[in-house]
């Protein structure tokens, strides 16, 4: 009788352990490879993802960064890219205002070091008008594709990072640590040489800003980032369009995922300017012929 | 029938061991190869990652199954190699609000350029904490000089004909020392290269112009009113001309980022600088490469000059205007 116990045990027991193995591989692959599905509006291209995460370790960054095009497209992309390439577990999100991922962009980013999704969403002009909001579309195609293609599981903080601004590379690994909304000083907004959350306690009580410090959010694009989990865990909070007014952006979204008391104060409790608000002129081209003259034509 | 079952409970045994070890062995080697395939993506052969990863395997608890842990430890710069030659980059830089942003990004740039000897000239009396502070945190390879232009050689508000081009002591200033510090014996191989600190670069010039034998050139991006301005180049790679709109005959119609020079030929013309005063507009990098050149000389770089590999961005003026006129935010804040 003990015989055949035994033996059945023994049998028993490697299938036993492939059943915990599989189900240790599910848990333990945070990090999936993306469906090469197709969305509405937003057309995915596969992209390489890292290695399988490991969920104590920190979390990646997903920078969104609305792009469109125009002569100085090529030059913000790159500098965006040189800053990108020095952080590590970080992940590009490109959404292009267009109707098709434009060659430009798509040769850039095979060739520009850091781990990428290309997206593409086509603003239609009606909402390009003077004091609109801008890239709205693009923002909401990212958080559609992140909530498509990343569970709770995956650990990622997200951020948008517009391509005309400045990054110190300081700033990702302050925003690293977000457990739900953190905010930070940000350089050149607010008609103002920097524009930054008031902290007492470590808690934000306040907005010091130039413009309309009644905002319930008065920070910019580049001065807060929101963990993964929070924007899975609000599947309906986008940018608005409609109804939207001009500068209340940030303020629309943010009071769709989180409270004031809950925001979390980077930089030194909000006393150092780690990003800037810049923008790039319009390069001068009045001695551009009005048909192409040259005999080889050059991407600028 | 005994031995049909013998044979099922044998098979029932050995099957899922088998299954085991493979899964174990596979498991173990393909995180190690992609993990080794998802390294940076550099096209070109010069330029070495800017991270080494360092990856652990662990066997936890005994699981079959490897969890393997990639950490990016990025070393910034990358190490020096004996083989390159220093590229010399000389930035004059000078203060108002962007001036730590546009120096953010410029350092974000040259971090990842191998063999870089950043020398940034400050136009003021003194050498500025804001500038001597960023300079230490980036781990950059530096020099920081200052030189002061005197208050009736400085550009005037926003005019675009100046009385002295801007930048022009502090490039001078960098000329001079590099002929102190690199005297003619020492043949150490350099090239020398004007970069504003508003300008964007990409990666791949600071390769081309690495083999700078006296000089060379390439097109701009964003200058004399076009998409790029570039020199032309005949079928034999040699440089004949100046494609451009505004005054194409200048000896050398190019701008500050669109030229190299070899350290050596610095040194070897040791009276060769900008001119200082009575350089009509556009004419100032003239000024200093016809007293080392002449147009055969010239080397075309970026594909025979049909790559544009540098833009002559602008950055806007913030707008301040809720500042005030005493200032509202706290001064001490830097930005």
């Amino acid at each position: 009788m003990k015989s055949v116990i035994f033996s059945r045990f023994f049998i028993l027991l490697p299938w036993v352990l492939i059943v915990i193995i599989m189900i240790d591989i599910d848990t333990k692959r945070t990090v999936r490879s993306p469906a090469a599905g197709r969305n509405g509006k937003a057309q995915q291209r596969g992209v390489r993802t890292g290695a399988s995460a490991n969920q104590n370790q920190s979390s990646l960054i997903y920078a969104i960064t609305p792009t469109y095009t125009r002569p100085v497209q090529k030059a913000e992309l790159t500098r965006l890219a040189h800053a990108f390439r020095q952080v590590p577990r970080f992940h590009w999100i490109v959404v292009e205002d267009s109707t098709m991922r434009t060659d430009l962009v798509s040769r850039f980013l095979a060739r520009c070091g850091v781990q990428f999704t290309h997206l593409h969403v086509f603003t239609p002009r009606r909402f390009k008008r003077v004091g609109m909001p801008r890239a709205t579309e693009q923002r909401n195609g990212a958080l559609t594709w992140l909530r498509q293609h990343r569970t709770k599981r995956d650990a990622g903080v997200v951020f948008f990072a517009d391509d005309d601004n400045t990054y110190s590379l300081e700033l990702f690994e302050e925003m690293r640590s977000t457990r739900g909304v953190s905010v930070w000083p940000v350089g050149f907004v607010g008609g103002r040489s920097y524009e930054r959350p008031i902290v007492s306690k470590g808690k934000v009580v306040g907005w010091y800003t130039g413009w309309r410090p009644d905002r319930p959010f008065a920070t910019d694009m580049a001065g807060f980032a929101v963990n993964l989990r929070v924007i899975l865990a609000n599947p309906r909070a986008q940018f608005k369009r409609r109804g939207s007014q001009p500068g209340m952006q940030e303020s629309d979204f943010l009071k769709q995922i989180t409270n004031v008391t809950e925001l979390e104060p980077k930089a030194n409790n909000c006393t150092r300017v780690l990003v800037w608000h810049t923008r790039t002129e319009k390069p001068h081209l009045a001695n551009e012929p009005k048909h192409r003259k040259d005999n080889v034509v050059i991407e600028v | 029938m005994p031995k049909r079952r013998d044979i099922l409970a044998i098979v029932l045994i050995v099957l899922p061991w088998t299954l085991l070890i493979t899964v174990w062995h596979q498991s173990a080697l393909t995180p190690l190869l992609a993990t080794r395939k998802d390294d940076r993506r550099d096209s070109h052969s010069n330029s070495r990652s800017t991270f080494a990863f360092k990856e652990s395997c662990s066997m936890q608890n005994r699981d079959i199954v490897e969890v393997v842990r990639t950490e990016y430890v990025y070393s910034r710069p990358p190490p020096w190699s004996d083989v390159l030659p220093t590229i010399h980059v000389i930035t004059p830089t000078y203060s108002r609000p962007v001036q730590k942003a546009e120096l953010t990004r410029l350092a974000n740039t040259l971090l990842h350029v191998p063999n870089l000897h950043w020398i940034l000239v400050e136009d003021s009396q003194r050498r500025t904490s804001l500038v001597s502070s960023l300079l230490q945190e980036t781990g950059l390879n530096y020099t920081h000089l200052n030189v002061e232009t005197p208050r009736n050689y400085k550009v005037r508000g926003d005019t675009r004909d100046p009385r002295i081009p801007r930048g022009t002591m502090q490039r001078n200033l960098a000329l001079r020392w590099l002929r102190e510090t690199f005297t003619g014996n020492n043949s150490q191989p350099g090239i020398v290269y004007f970069a504003d600190d508003d300008n964007t670069y990409s990666l791949e010039l600071f390769e081309e112009m690495r083999t700078t034998k006296k000089v060379s050139v390439w097109p701009v991006a964003f200058v004399g009113g076009l998409r790029y301005e570039s020199p032309k180049v005949n079928t034999l790679g040699k440089v004949y001309g100046w494609k451009t709109v505004f005054d194409p005959h200048r000896p050398f119609a190019i701008d500050m980022a669109g030229f190299a020079v070899n350290l050596r030929l610095i040194l070897f013309k040791p009276q060769a600088y900008f001119k200082l005063r009575g350089v009509k507009g556009g004419y100032q990098e003239s000024s200093l490469l016809k007293e080392l050149v002449t147009l055969n000389d010239l080397e075309p770089k970026a594909a025979n000059c049909t790559k544009v590999l540098v833009w002559h961005t602008r950055t806007e003026k913030p707008v301040l205007v809720n500042e005030g006129k005493k200032g509202f935010t706290d001064s001490n804040v830097e930005i």
